[in-house]
Protein backbone atom coordinates (compact mmCIF):
# COMPACT_ATOMS: atom_id res chain seq x y z
CA UNK A 1 0.00 0.00 0.00
CA UNK A 2 1.06 3.34 -0.50
CA UNK A 3 2.32 5.17 2.39
CA UNK A 4 2.02 9.02 2.97
CA UNK A 5 5.04 11.02 4.28
CA UNK A 6 5.55 12.83 7.25
CA UNK A 7 2.84 15.47 8.29
CA UNK A 8 5.28 18.61 7.35
CA UNK A 9 6.80 17.37 4.19
CA UNK A 10 9.68 19.33 3.09
CA UNK A 11 11.27 20.30 -0.14
CA UNK A 12 15.31 19.91 -0.57
CA UNK A 13 15.92 22.77 -2.41
CA UNK A 14 13.63 26.11 -3.57
CA UNK A 15 11.79 25.71 -6.37
CA UNK A 16 12.09 27.63 -9.11
CA UNK A 17 8.20 28.81 -10.10
CA UNK A 18 8.92 29.11 -14.19
CA UNK A 19 10.45 25.78 -13.98
CA UNK A 20 7.58 24.48 -12.66
CA UNK A 21 5.37 24.71 -15.88
CA UNK A 22 7.76 22.57 -18.19
CA UNK A 23 7.15 19.54 -16.81
CA UNK A 24 10.02 16.74 -17.76
CA UNK A 25 9.72 14.27 -20.53
CA UNK A 26 7.87 11.24 -19.07
CA UNK A 27 10.30 8.44 -18.18
CA UNK A 28 11.41 5.69 -20.36
CA UNK A 29 13.54 2.78 -20.09
CA UNK A 30 15.97 4.38 -22.48
CA UNK A 31 15.69 7.89 -20.65
CA UNK A 32 19.63 9.17 -19.53
CA UNK A 33 19.54 11.14 -16.75
CA UNK A 34 20.44 14.87 -17.59
CA UNK A 35 24.13 14.50 -16.46
CA UNK A 36 25.31 11.35 -17.72
CA UNK A 37 25.34 9.85 -14.82
CA UNK A 38 23.29 6.30 -14.18
CA UNK A 39 20.60 5.62 -12.02
CA UNK A 40 22.66 4.35 -8.77
CA UNK A 41 25.89 6.69 -9.03
CA UNK A 42 25.75 9.44 -7.21
CA UNK A 43 27.70 12.71 -8.43
CA UNK A 44 31.84 13.20 -7.24
CA UNK A 45 32.18 14.31 -3.90
CA UNK A 46 34.71 16.77 -2.24
CA UNK A 47 35.42 17.19 0.78
CA UNK A 48 38.18 20.06 2.42
CA UNK A 49 38.42 20.78 6.04
CA UNK A 50 40.02 23.97 7.75
CA UNK A 51 37.77 26.47 5.32
CA UNK A 52 37.25 28.86 8.09
CA UNK A 53 40.15 30.51 10.09
CA UNK A 54 37.96 32.01 12.82
CA UNK A 55 35.65 28.98 13.56
CA UNK A 56 36.49 26.26 15.60
CA UNK A 57 36.09 24.04 12.70
CA UNK A 58 34.75 24.16 9.28
CA UNK A 59 34.56 22.05 6.72
CA UNK A 60 33.83 22.83 2.43
CA UNK A 61 31.82 19.99 0.06
CA UNK A 62 30.70 19.78 -3.51
CA UNK A 63 29.05 17.32 -4.65
CA UNK A 64 28.59 17.90 -8.42
CA UNK A 65 27.49 21.59 -8.38
CA UNK A 66 26.25 22.05 -5.24
CA UNK A 67 28.24 23.84 -3.06
CA UNK A 68 28.49 24.30 0.74
CA UNK A 69 30.49 25.74 3.77
CA UNK A 70 29.85 25.02 7.52
CA UNK A 71 31.40 26.45 10.43
CA UNK A 72 31.30 25.55 13.86
CA UNK A 73 31.93 27.20 16.74
CA UNK A 74 31.92 26.30 19.99
CA UNK A 75 31.71 24.82 23.13
CA UNK A 76 31.45 28.41 24.03
CA UNK A 77 28.79 30.05 26.87
CA UNK A 78 25.07 29.57 26.01
CA UNK A 79 23.29 32.94 26.12
CA UNK A 80 21.92 33.86 29.70
CA UNK A 81 18.45 33.71 28.29
CA UNK A 82 18.72 29.75 28.01
CA UNK A 83 17.65 27.61 30.99
CA UNK A 84 20.45 25.83 33.12
CA UNK A 85 20.93 22.24 31.04
CA UNK A 86 23.42 19.44 32.16
CA UNK A 87 24.15 18.30 28.60
CA UNK A 88 25.44 20.51 25.84
CA UNK A 89 23.50 22.28 23.32
CA UNK A 90 23.54 22.42 19.48
CA UNK A 91 22.16 25.03 17.56
CA UNK A 92 21.92 24.81 13.87
CA UNK A 93 21.68 27.32 11.47
CA UNK A 94 21.22 27.10 7.43
CA UNK A 95 21.25 29.74 5.53
CA UNK A 96 21.44 30.18 1.28
CA UNK A 97 23.23 33.23 -0.67
CA UNK A 98 21.14 34.99 -3.13
CA UNK A 99 22.92 33.51 -5.92
CA UNK A 100 22.73 29.85 -4.75
CA UNK A 101 19.72 29.36 -6.39
CA UNK A 102 18.98 29.82 -10.51
CA UNK A 103 16.06 32.69 -9.69
CA UNK A 104 18.50 34.94 -7.74
CA UNK A 105 16.54 35.91 -4.30
CA UNK A 106 16.72 36.99 -0.75
CA UNK A 107 19.60 35.18 0.60
CA UNK A 108 17.06 33.38 3.22
CA UNK A 109 17.02 31.23 6.42
CA UNK A 110 15.32 27.81 6.12
CA UNK A 111 13.64 27.02 9.42
CA UNK A 112 12.95 23.45 8.34
CA UNK A 113 16.41 22.57 6.89
CA UNK A 114 17.58 24.17 10.39
CA UNK A 115 15.44 21.82 12.45
CA UNK A 116 16.02 18.95 10.15
CA UNK A 117 20.07 19.23 10.76
CA UNK A 118 19.40 19.54 14.12
CA UNK A 119 17.99 15.98 14.36
CA UNK A 120 19.97 14.63 12.06
CA UNK A 121 23.52 15.71 14.28
CA UNK A 122 22.29 15.50 17.82
CA UNK A 123 21.77 11.91 17.46
CA UNK A 124 25.50 11.65 16.43
CA UNK A 125 27.09 14.07 18.97
CA UNK A 126 28.20 13.15 22.82
CA UNK A 127 26.16 16.17 24.36
CA UNK A 128 27.30 14.96 27.61
CA UNK A 129 31.15 15.59 27.22
CA UNK A 130 30.44 19.98 27.10
CA UNK A 131 27.91 20.42 29.97
CA UNK A 132 26.05 23.80 30.22
CA UNK A 133 28.07 24.87 26.93
CA UNK A 134 26.48 25.69 23.42
CA UNK A 135 27.95 24.70 20.26
CA UNK A 136 26.98 26.44 17.57
CA UNK A 137 26.68 24.50 13.49
CA UNK A 138 26.01 27.62 10.77
CA UNK A 139 25.99 25.88 7.04
CA UNK A 140 25.79 28.28 3.94
CA UNK A 141 24.95 26.98 0.95
CA UNK A 142 27.13 28.66 -2.16
CA UNK A 143 25.14 27.08 -4.86
CA UNK A 144 22.09 24.87 -4.68
CA UNK A 145 21.82 22.38 -7.80
CA UNK A 146 20.16 19.86 -5.88
CA UNK A 147 20.38 17.27 -3.16
CA UNK A 148 21.26 20.18 -1.02
CA UNK A 149 20.47 18.86 2.51
CA UNK A 150 22.24 15.95 2.52
CA UNK A 151 25.44 17.52 1.43
CA UNK A 152 24.58 20.24 4.56
CA UNK A 153 24.34 17.04 6.97
CA UNK A 154 27.67 15.30 5.37
CA UNK A 155 29.58 18.40 5.74
CA UNK A 156 28.61 19.33 8.73
CA UNK A 157 30.13 16.47 10.62
CA UNK A 158 32.93 16.86 9.38
CA UNK A 159 32.89 20.42 10.77
CA UNK A 160 32.25 18.89 13.87
CA UNK A 161 34.98 16.51 13.68
CA UNK A 162 37.32 18.86 12.65
CA UNK A 163 36.34 21.04 15.58
CA UNK A 164 37.38 18.06 17.82
CA UNK A 165 33.93 17.96 18.93
CA UNK A 166 33.04 14.21 20.32
CA UNK A 167 30.92 12.36 18.10
CA UNK A 168 29.56 8.68 17.94
CA UNK A 169 30.27 8.67 14.62
CA UNK A 170 30.54 10.45 11.61
CA UNK A 171 27.27 10.99 9.89
CA UNK A 172 26.69 10.88 6.10
CA UNK A 173 23.62 11.45 3.98
CA UNK A 174 22.28 10.49 0.72
CA UNK A 175 18.96 10.82 -0.83
CA UNK A 176 16.84 9.08 -3.39
CA UNK A 177 14.01 10.48 -5.81
CA UNK A 178 11.02 7.94 -7.44
CA UNK A 179 10.44 8.18 -11.04
CA UNK A 180 6.80 6.17 -11.46
CA UNK A 181 8.45 2.68 -10.34
CA UNK A 182 12.73 3.72 -10.82
CA UNK A 183 15.50 5.05 -8.27
CA UNK A 184 17.53 7.62 -9.14
CA UNK A 185 19.78 8.20 -6.30
CA UNK A 186 21.40 11.95 -5.52
CA UNK A 187 18.89 13.91 -7.37
CA UNK A 188 20.04 17.22 -9.19
CA UNK A 189 17.58 20.12 -9.10
CA UNK A 190 16.23 19.36 -12.52
CA UNK A 191 15.50 15.43 -11.55
CA UNK A 192 13.88 16.95 -8.21
CA UNK A 193 11.06 19.04 -9.76
CA UNK A 194 9.55 16.27 -11.33
CA UNK A 195 9.84 13.65 -8.71
CA UNK A 196 7.23 11.50 -7.47
CA UNK A 197 9.05 10.89 -4.18
CA UNK A 198 11.55 11.55 -2.10
CA UNK A 199 13.60 9.74 0.57
CA UNK A 200 16.69 11.03 2.62
CA UNK A 201 18.47 9.00 5.18
CA UNK A 202 20.74 10.18 7.34
CA UNK A 203 23.11 6.87 8.87
CA UNK A 204 26.24 6.27 11.16
CA UNK A 205 27.91 4.06 9.03
CA UNK A 206 29.85 2.23 11.33
CA UNK A 207 27.44 1.88 14.15
CA UNK A 208 25.07 0.92 10.77
CA UNK A 209 22.24 3.36 12.81
CA UNK A 210 19.77 5.75 11.18
CA UNK A 211 19.35 9.20 13.08
CA UNK A 212 17.17 10.73 10.26
CA UNK A 213 14.99 9.48 7.94
CA UNK A 214 13.12 11.78 5.65
CA UNK A 215 10.12 10.32 3.50
CA UNK A 216 7.85 12.51 0.66
CA UNK A 217 5.41 11.89 -1.51
CA UNK A 218 4.11 7.90 -2.51
CA UNK A 219 6.02 5.32 -1.52
CA UNK A 220 5.48 1.12 -1.59
CA UNK A 221 6.56 -1.07 1.00
CA UNK A 222 9.20 -2.25 -1.15
CA UNK A 223 9.72 0.42 -2.83
CA UNK A 224 11.23 2.06 0.28
CA UNK A 225 12.88 -1.13 1.57
CA UNK A 226 14.93 -0.72 -2.14
CA UNK A 227 15.48 2.59 -1.23
CA UNK A 228 16.73 2.68 2.05
CA UNK A 229 19.12 -0.44 1.14
CA UNK A 230 20.54 2.26 -1.96
CA UNK A 231 20.96 5.09 0.47
CA UNK A 232 22.90 3.14 3.28
CA UNK A 233 25.32 1.47 0.73
CA UNK A 234 26.40 4.84 -1.00
CA UNK A 235 26.20 6.29 3.03
CA UNK A 236 29.31 4.05 3.54
CA UNK A 237 31.00 4.73 0.56
CA UNK A 238 30.96 8.43 1.50
CA UNK A 239 31.90 8.07 4.68
CA UNK A 240 34.88 6.14 3.26
CA UNK A 241 35.52 9.64 1.51
CA UNK A 242 35.00 11.60 4.45
CA UNK A 243 37.46 9.96 6.90
CA UNK A 244 40.30 9.88 3.95
CA UNK A 245 39.76 13.41 4.53
CA UNK A 246 39.83 14.18 7.97
CA UNK A 247 43.08 11.74 7.79
CA UNK A 248 44.72 13.65 5.36
CA UNK A 249 44.35 16.88 7.04
CA UNK A 250 45.17 15.87 10.12
CA UNK A 251 48.53 14.09 8.98
CA UNK A 252 49.00 17.25 6.69
CA UNK A 253 49.10 19.24 9.70
CA UNK A 254 51.20 17.00 11.62
CA UNK A 255 53.95 17.16 9.09
CA UNK B 1 56.12 -6.61 27.63
CA UNK B 2 53.77 -4.69 25.59
CA UNK B 3 55.51 -2.12 23.17
CA UNK B 4 53.12 0.94 22.44
CA UNK B 5 51.90 0.10 18.67
CA UNK B 6 52.71 2.96 16.41
CA UNK B 7 50.50 5.46 15.88
CA UNK B 8 47.22 5.02 13.99
CA UNK B 9 44.68 7.40 12.80
CA UNK B 10 41.61 7.57 13.99
CA UNK B 11 38.22 9.23 13.25
CA UNK B 12 34.98 9.57 15.08
CA UNK B 13 33.14 6.07 14.77
CA UNK B 14 36.12 3.67 13.99
CA UNK B 15 37.09 0.32 16.13
CA UNK B 16 39.54 0.49 18.37
CA UNK B 17 38.59 -3.21 19.97
CA UNK B 18 36.28 -5.17 22.10
CA UNK B 19 35.33 -4.25 25.48
CA UNK B 20 36.64 -7.65 26.50
CA UNK B 21 39.91 -7.18 24.93
CA UNK B 22 40.52 -3.04 26.03
CA UNK B 23 39.16 0.01 27.80
CA UNK B 24 38.41 3.39 26.87
CA UNK B 25 40.24 6.26 27.68
CA UNK B 26 40.29 9.96 26.04
CA UNK B 27 38.61 10.01 23.08
CA UNK B 28 37.02 6.82 22.75
CA UNK B 29 33.87 5.52 23.86
CA UNK B 30 32.38 1.58 24.87
CA UNK B 31 29.11 0.58 23.27
CA UNK B 32 27.93 -1.23 25.49
CA UNK B 33 25.10 -2.91 23.16
CA UNK B 34 27.78 -4.76 21.05
CA UNK B 35 30.49 -4.78 23.48
CA UNK B 36 32.91 -2.72 21.23
CA UNK B 37 34.87 0.57 21.52
CA UNK B 38 35.08 3.26 19.22
CA UNK B 39 36.90 6.17 18.79
CA UNK B 40 34.69 9.84 19.23
CA UNK B 41 37.77 12.07 18.31
CA UNK B 42 39.62 12.45 14.98
CA UNK B 43 43.55 11.57 16.16
CA UNK B 44 46.20 9.04 16.69
CA UNK B 45 45.31 6.13 18.74
CA UNK B 46 47.54 4.97 21.59
CA UNK B 47 47.64 1.85 23.63
CA UNK B 48 48.79 2.67 27.56
CA UNK B 49 49.64 -0.79 29.23
CA UNK B 50 47.53 -1.68 32.39
CA UNK B 51 49.13 -0.67 35.73
CA UNK B 52 51.03 -3.10 37.04
CA UNK B 53 49.05 -3.49 40.40
CA UNK B 54 45.30 -3.14 38.61
CA UNK B 55 43.37 -6.52 38.63
CA UNK B 56 42.10 -5.13 35.48
CA UNK B 57 44.52 -6.57 32.96
CA UNK B 58 43.26 -5.02 29.99
CA UNK B 59 45.06 -1.96 28.34
CA UNK B 60 43.61 1.46 27.63
CA UNK B 61 43.21 2.79 24.38
CA UNK B 62 43.21 6.54 23.90
CA UNK B 63 42.82 8.99 20.75
CA UNK B 64 45.32 11.70 20.95
CA UNK B 65 47.04 14.15 19.08
CA UNK B 66 44.37 16.09 16.51
CA UNK B 67 43.33 19.36 17.72
CA UNK B 68 40.82 19.24 20.53
CA UNK B 69 38.42 22.05 20.94
CA UNK B 70 38.67 24.95 23.20
CA UNK B 71 39.13 24.20 26.91
CA UNK B 72 35.95 23.99 29.04
CA UNK B 73 35.78 24.87 32.85
CA UNK B 74 35.05 21.71 35.03
CA UNK B 75 34.49 21.56 38.57
CA UNK B 76 37.67 21.11 40.05
CA UNK B 77 40.16 22.66 37.13
CA UNK B 78 42.14 26.36 38.25
CA UNK B 79 41.07 28.79 36.18
CA UNK B 80 42.61 32.40 35.68
CA UNK B 81 39.87 35.08 35.77
CA UNK B 82 39.37 39.08 35.13
CA UNK B 83 37.24 40.83 37.84
CA UNK B 84 34.73 42.62 35.77
CA UNK B 85 31.89 43.38 38.66
CA UNK B 86 32.39 43.67 42.35
CA UNK B 87 29.16 43.82 44.71
CA UNK B 88 28.49 43.70 48.11
CA UNK B 89 27.72 39.72 48.08
CA UNK B 90 29.37 38.93 45.20
CA UNK B 91 32.29 39.82 42.24
CA UNK B 92 31.30 38.42 38.42
CA UNK B 93 34.42 37.54 36.82
CA UNK B 94 34.90 36.12 32.98
CA UNK B 95 37.38 33.09 32.77
CA UNK B 96 40.32 33.69 30.72
CA UNK B 97 42.14 30.54 31.10
CA UNK B 98 41.40 27.16 32.17
CA UNK B 99 44.44 25.31 33.63
CA UNK B 100 47.79 26.29 31.37
CA UNK B 101 45.10 27.02 28.14
CA UNK B 102 43.49 30.01 27.37
CA UNK B 103 39.76 29.84 26.01
CA UNK B 104 38.52 30.56 22.89
CA UNK B 105 35.30 32.82 24.01
CA UNK B 106 35.07 33.67 27.41
CA UNK B 107 33.10 32.26 30.61
CA UNK B 108 31.15 34.05 32.91
CA UNK B 109 31.95 33.14 36.75
CA UNK B 110 31.05 34.13 39.88
CA UNK B 111 32.62 34.54 43.17
CA UNK B 112 30.35 34.33 45.96
CA UNK B 113 30.57 36.07 49.42
CA UNK B 114 31.00 33.01 51.33
CA UNK B 115 34.10 31.55 48.91
CA UNK B 116 36.87 34.38 49.33
CA UNK B 117 38.52 32.83 52.39
CA UNK B 118 37.64 29.89 54.45
CA UNK B 119 38.05 31.65 58.01
CA UNK B 120 35.42 34.38 59.00
CA UNK B 121 33.39 34.44 56.14
CA UNK B 122 30.47 36.22 57.78
CA UNK B 123 33.28 39.55 57.95
CA UNK B 124 34.00 38.96 54.67
CA UNK B 125 34.00 42.52 52.33
CA UNK B 126 34.08 41.57 48.83
CA UNK B 127 35.52 45.33 47.99
CA UNK B 128 38.24 45.11 50.35
CA UNK B 129 38.87 41.75 48.68
CA UNK B 130 38.49 42.31 44.88
CA UNK B 131 38.37 45.18 42.15
CA UNK B 132 37.28 45.67 39.07
CA UNK B 133 40.23 44.50 36.76
CA UNK B 134 41.76 42.48 38.64
CA UNK B 135 43.58 39.12 37.59
CA UNK B 136 42.60 36.25 40.23
CA UNK B 137 43.10 32.65 39.98
CA UNK B 138 40.53 30.67 41.14
CA UNK B 139 38.88 27.13 41.42
CA UNK B 140 35.90 25.83 40.01
CA UNK B 141 33.43 24.58 42.59
CA UNK B 142 30.49 23.44 39.69
CA UNK B 143 29.14 24.33 37.24
CA UNK B 144 26.68 26.57 38.79
CA UNK B 145 23.22 28.04 37.49
CA UNK B 146 22.30 29.07 34.15
CA UNK B 147 24.38 32.12 34.36
CA UNK B 148 27.80 31.44 35.78
CA UNK B 149 29.73 29.02 36.63
CA UNK B 150 30.94 28.99 40.46
CA UNK B 151 34.24 29.99 41.62
CA UNK B 152 36.07 30.35 45.45
CA UNK B 153 39.42 31.33 46.61
CA UNK B 154 38.75 29.96 49.78
CA UNK B 155 42.28 28.69 49.56
CA UNK B 156 46.09 30.20 50.25
CA UNK B 157 47.12 29.58 46.89
CA UNK B 158 43.87 31.20 45.31
CA UNK B 159 43.31 35.13 45.26
CA UNK B 160 44.42 38.37 43.67
CA UNK B 161 47.81 37.43 41.58
CA UNK B 162 47.66 40.54 39.50
CA UNK B 163 46.13 44.03 40.39
CA UNK B 164 46.95 47.97 39.33
CA UNK B 165 46.92 51.02 41.65
CA UNK B 166 45.25 53.96 41.12
CA UNK B 167 48.43 55.17 39.96
CA UNK B 168 48.45 52.41 37.25
CA UNK B 169 51.16 50.65 38.16
CA UNK B 170 51.17 46.58 38.97
CA UNK B 171 50.90 46.42 42.87
CA UNK B 172 53.53 43.80 44.71
CA UNK B 173 51.30 42.36 47.39
CA UNK B 174 52.93 42.64 50.87
CA UNK B 175 50.74 40.31 53.22
CA UNK B 176 47.46 37.88 52.42
CA UNK B 177 45.22 40.86 52.29
CA UNK B 178 47.32 43.74 51.20
CA UNK B 179 49.18 44.90 47.96
CA UNK B 180 51.44 47.97 47.42
CA UNK B 181 51.43 50.21 44.69
CA UNK B 182 55.79 50.49 43.91
CA UNK B 183 55.17 54.24 42.52
CA UNK B 184 53.15 56.14 45.03
CA UNK B 185 53.59 53.65 48.28
CA UNK B 186 49.70 53.45 49.00
CA UNK B 187 48.23 49.83 50.45
CA UNK B 188 45.12 48.45 48.91
CA UNK B 189 43.38 45.45 50.51
CA UNK B 190 42.77 42.44 48.36
CA UNK B 191 42.41 38.79 48.76
CA UNK B 192 45.76 37.70 48.02
CA UNK B 193 47.16 34.77 46.45
CA UNK B 194 50.33 32.74 47.40
CA UNK B 195 52.72 32.97 45.55
CA UNK B 196 53.74 29.57 43.72
CA UNK B 197 57.79 28.67 45.02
Amino acid sequence: MAGKGGATPATYSPSPTTNRKKKPPIFKEDWVRPDGRGFHQCRPAFFRTGAVNAASGSAYAEFGNTKVIVSVFGPRESKKAMMYSDIGRLNCNVSFTTFATPIRGQGSDHKEYCAMLHKALEGAIILETFPKTTVDVFALVLESSGSDLPVVISCASLALADAGIMMYDIVASVSVSCFNKNLVIDPILEEEIGQDGSLMITCMPSRYEITQLTVTGEWSTTKINEGMQLCLDACAKLAKIMRSCLKEVASDSQE
Amino acid sequence: MEEEKEAVMVTPGEVLGRTSDVKAGRGAYAALHNNTVYASLTGFRHTVPPAPDSSDLRPTVEVTGHKAHGPVPQPGSVVIARVTKVMARSASADIMCVGPKSVREKFTGIIRQQDVRATEIDKVDMHLSFHPGDIVRALVLSLGDARAYFLSTAKNELGVVSAESIAGATMVPVSWTEMQCPLTGQIEQRKVAKAAS
